[in-house]
This record gives C-alpha cells, structure tokens and sequence, in this order.
C-alpha cells in the first residue's frame, strides 16, 4: 500500500510540476517580460532626444557653434531613439 | 500636516552637520530610509534562510522564490556567462524593491524618488558594464558602436547615433524609476488632498481613487524594481555576449 501510494505520489508530482513549468513559460514569464520592454521603448525614445540634445549642447559650447550642433543632435538623438524602437521591437518578435 | 504634494519629497538633516573636504555628509531622512531597507533586508533574508525546512515556511518560501526568479531572469537573458553576476543583480534588485515598497508605507520617505539615487544605482551599472565588456573584449568592444551590414557613406551617422543611445542607457534607467515614484507618490498626495477638501460629501470619490491607485503603486514599485534589474542583464549581456 505504502509503496504503491509513494510511486502514485512521484508521478503525481512530475504531473504538477510539468504543468506548472508550462503555465509559467506560457504567461507570467512572457507577459513580465513585454511590460519590461514596454517600458524599456517608451523612455528611451524621449530619453534619447535628450541625451542627444545635450551632447549637442555640450559640443556646441567647445566649438562655438552656437545652435547648429545642438539641432543637429537633437535630430541625430530623434533618430536614435526610433531606431531603438525598432531593435527592440525586432528582438521581441524574433522571440 | 502639509497640503503640499511635493513636500514628501522634502531632504532634510537628522542630527548634527557633517562636512567631509566641503561635501555635506549629514545623515539625512533619505540615509535612513535607505538603512531601514537594507536592514529588513538584512534581517528577513537572514532569518528566512536559518531554518531551512525540506517544507519550507512561507518566509522561507518567499527567499526562495526571489532567488529563483532572479537565477531565472538572469539565466533567460545573459546566459550561463551571467551567473558570476548573480548577487550584483540580486542585491540591486532586492534593494530597490523594498525602497520602492517601504516608500508606500504612510509616513515613510521614498528614496528612489530622489533622481541622484536612482541615477548612481544606474551609474554603477553602466561604469560597471562599460569597465567588464572592455575587461572581456578589449578594444574589440567598440565593435559595440558598428553594427555589421551598414554601407560606408552611412556609418559616421550610425556611429553617432549608436553612441547616443548607449550614453542614454543609465540616463533612461534611472528617469524611469525615479519618474514612476515620484509621479505615482504626487498623485496620492493629490487625491489624498481632494478627500480632505471636498469633506464628507463629496470625498468618497477621491478616496476610492486613491483606493485603488494605491494598489497601482504596489505594482509600479515592484515593476519598476523588475525592469531595472531586467534592463541591467541585458545590458550585462551586450558586455558579456558581444553579438556585432
């Protein structure tokens, strides 16, 4: 009787803990990580801008160019920052 | 009490004035909100791992569950190579998770709302990562900044911009935390004013606003906790992996 019960109970337990290895594969995990890069994307694309915009500033200040470079940089760090978008969105969909 | 929904946010000294070669080194509300978290980190991992039952209790139960969500995260996204990063990530991310939580205790003080925190947490990864992929790879790890495949007339503005946004990696990692504290705390306070000015009448509007928002923020803080660790194996990765 004990016997039978104890292999019952391995077996059981290999069932239940497949099971739940999937359910963690198939939801949390996944939707965890998409919230991530959810957020990952939408502060870098203004982030970047202003990372640009600043180089830009900081270069303009060395140079004295005074606005063209910070321009030029803000576009550069628009650009950047849509790029971003893109990669991340490429590697999300590759998975 | 103070209306004034920034005012949490408030610094200020605690005891006497402290100044090392010019740099005020006072112990502030904000140091010791930062101990109290590292303590009852201190205490409720260290009293969860003395018994170690084979049925685990629910304390224990909870110890071993960050660590295997964090052995997991790092496996899934930096590979075996990770694992040496094991307690950088894990103590990075236990730390702003109970900040975050303690934060969400009344009367307490949100250190990761201040952006100087958030922004040294994301300095030391970015300075780490930048020292470890130069470490690994040498000079190869400019390779970083040139992706494969881009024409030759193209690749003065790739550089440029490839740059740029690895410069706004620690910029975009603590503006994140920082602003989702300290955006979430406002809006509490402010619903937490509106209760107390419409009255009894009309306050119960507010209330279960701030009900609710209230549990908004218990997830924001452990989001928030999640992706920063998150985005630090990734970033680890790129170092460690060099994929270009």
């Amino acid at each position: 009787m004990t016997i039978k019960n104890g292999k019952n109970i391995s077996t059981r337990l290999k069932i239940a803990k497949n099971r739940i290895y999937k359910n963690l594969k198939n939801t949390n995990q996944i939707e965890g990580s998409s919230i991530g890069s959810a957020l990952k994307m939408s502060t870098e694309l203004v982030v970047t801008v202003v990372v640009g915009s600043t180089i830009g500033f900081i270069l303009d200040g060395w140079f004295d160019t005074k606005p063209w470079l910070t321009i030029t940089f803000f576009f550069i760090g628009v650009i950047a920052g849509i790029l971003n978008v893109f990669k991340t969105a490429k590697k999300m969909q590759k998975k | 009490m103070s209306t004034n929904p920034m005012h949490q946010f408030e610094v200020y000294r605690i005891g006497p004035e402290l100044s090392l070669g010019g740099i005020d080194i006072s112990f502030t509300n904000s140091s010791l909100f930062m101990l109290i978290s590292a303590a009852s980190i201190l205490l409720i991992l260290s009293y969860a791992t003395t018994k170690k039952n084979l049925i685990p209790s629910k304390i224990q139960l909870l110890s071993e569950l960050s660590y295997n969500f964090i052995a997991k995260m790092i496996s899934d996204t930096a590979g075996s190579n990770g694992k040496a990063f094991f307690p950088f990530i894990f103590s990075l991310f236990v730390f702003v998770l109970f900040c975050n939580m303690i934060g969400m205790l009344p009367y307490a003080f949100t250190v990761t709302s201040h952006i100087i925190v958030t922004f040294f947490l994301a300095s030391i990864v970015f300075i780490g990562v930048t020292i470890l992929g130069f470490i690994k790879h040498g000079f190869k790890y400019l390779k970083l900044f040139v992706p494969s495949g881009v024409p030759v007339l193209l690749l003065p503005l790739i550089v440029v911009i490839e740059i740029i946004s690895y410069l706004s990696r620690p910029v975009s990692l603590s503006v994140r935390l920082f602003a989702n504290m300290m955006a979430g705390h406002t809006m509490l306070k402010v619903f937490g004013g509106f209760v107390i000015s419409l009255g009894f009448l009309g306050g119960w509007l507010p209330l279960s606003f701030s009900v609710a928002l209230t549990g908004l923020e218990i997830l924001v803080a452990f989001l928030q906790a999640y992706v920063f660790a998150i985005l630090t194996c990734i970033y680890l990765n790129d170092a460690l992996n060099l994929h270009h």
